[in-house]
């Protein structure tokens, strides 16, 4: 099965604007459609069409049209690669302490 | 114009129970032979670890990913500064990480060594600025579709 891509600059860049974040806020309440969260933002349908392509493109929103409405949601993939990617700092510690445990174990045996 | 940002912060804490006293625990810390040991040994070629365990000294690990791993032959380097000595009791570290060269975090770690009815109580804080990750989406393609899958079994119970 092939793995979709997931670009971590892209995702920074899609994170780094507040307006961005705010529409993900809103996303994460519930799917919406696109005029939907343009009038709590107070901008315009073609602001928010802007921001929700970089979403996209960076993995974190999913939008489909049916009919006349664009309705968009939250993608789980790209939050999970980001938190993977700060994640691995945090498993890298685990680790590490983990390896802290043995190495006090052995000193412990040596004695 | 608005300017992007290209920084996340982040902050974790990592706790851990050992049933050694605080000072044979803050002495595996504080001894570079010991501290080898356990923070710069892993599933990696060392390329050099040297500390000066004082206030103001600084240290150094180098690392470099062997064969099969994404990024095989790539090297990481921490380069840190000790702030803050309590003995026994509390290290207070900064540190730079890079990828080949590139900075890729700044980060700020307490280590608090806290005595405990069954040994010590040892409680990271570490606090960093993530940079813009060099080298695209490899490091985090491993694995990936492996946590997606266990996000999916977990969201399922």
């Amino acid at each position: 099965m092939k793995r979709p891509a997931i670009d971590i600059d892209r995702l920074f860049r899609a994170l780094g604007d507040p307006t961005r974040r705010a529409i993900l806020d809103r996303l994460s309440e519930r799917p919406q459609s696109v005029s939907g969260l343009a009038a709590p933002l107070g901008i315009t349908v073609t602001a928010v069409a802007q921001h929700l392509q970089i979403l996209e493109e960076s993995g974190l929103v999913q939008t489909e049209k049916v009919g006349r409405v664009r309705t968009c949601r939250i993608e789980p993939a790209g939050f999970t690669a980001l938190e993977r990617w700060i994640g691995e700092h945090r498993t890298v510690w685990e680790r590490r302490l983990d390896r802290l445990g043995n190495v006090l174990a052995e000193d412990d045996d040596v004695k | 114009m608005m300017e992007e940002r290209s920084v996340i912060h982040s902050s974790f804490v990592v706790e851990r129970s050992y049933p050694q006293p605080p000072e044979r625990v803050f002495a595996a810390f504080a001894q570079p032979a010991r501290k080898r040991r356990w923070y710069a040994e892993g599933d990696h070629e060392i390329q050099e670890f040297e500390m000066e365990f004082r206030v103001g000294g600084g240290e150094r690990l180098r690392y470099r990913f062997k064969e099969g791993h994404p990024i095989a032959g790539s090297e990481i380097s921490n380069e840190s500064t000790y702030q803050d000595i309590a003995a026994e009791s509390r290290i207070l570290m900064t540190s730079k990480m890079s990828l080949n060269g590139k900075p890729i975090v700044v980060m700020l770690a307490t280590f608090e060594f806290l005595p405990a009815e069954t040994g010590t109580e040892l409680i990271l804080t570490h606090q960093g600025a993530y940079l813009e990750w060099p080298d695209g989406p490899r490091m985090i393609e491993t694995g990936w579709q492996d946590l997606l899958d266990r996000m999916a079994h977990e969201l399922a119970n």
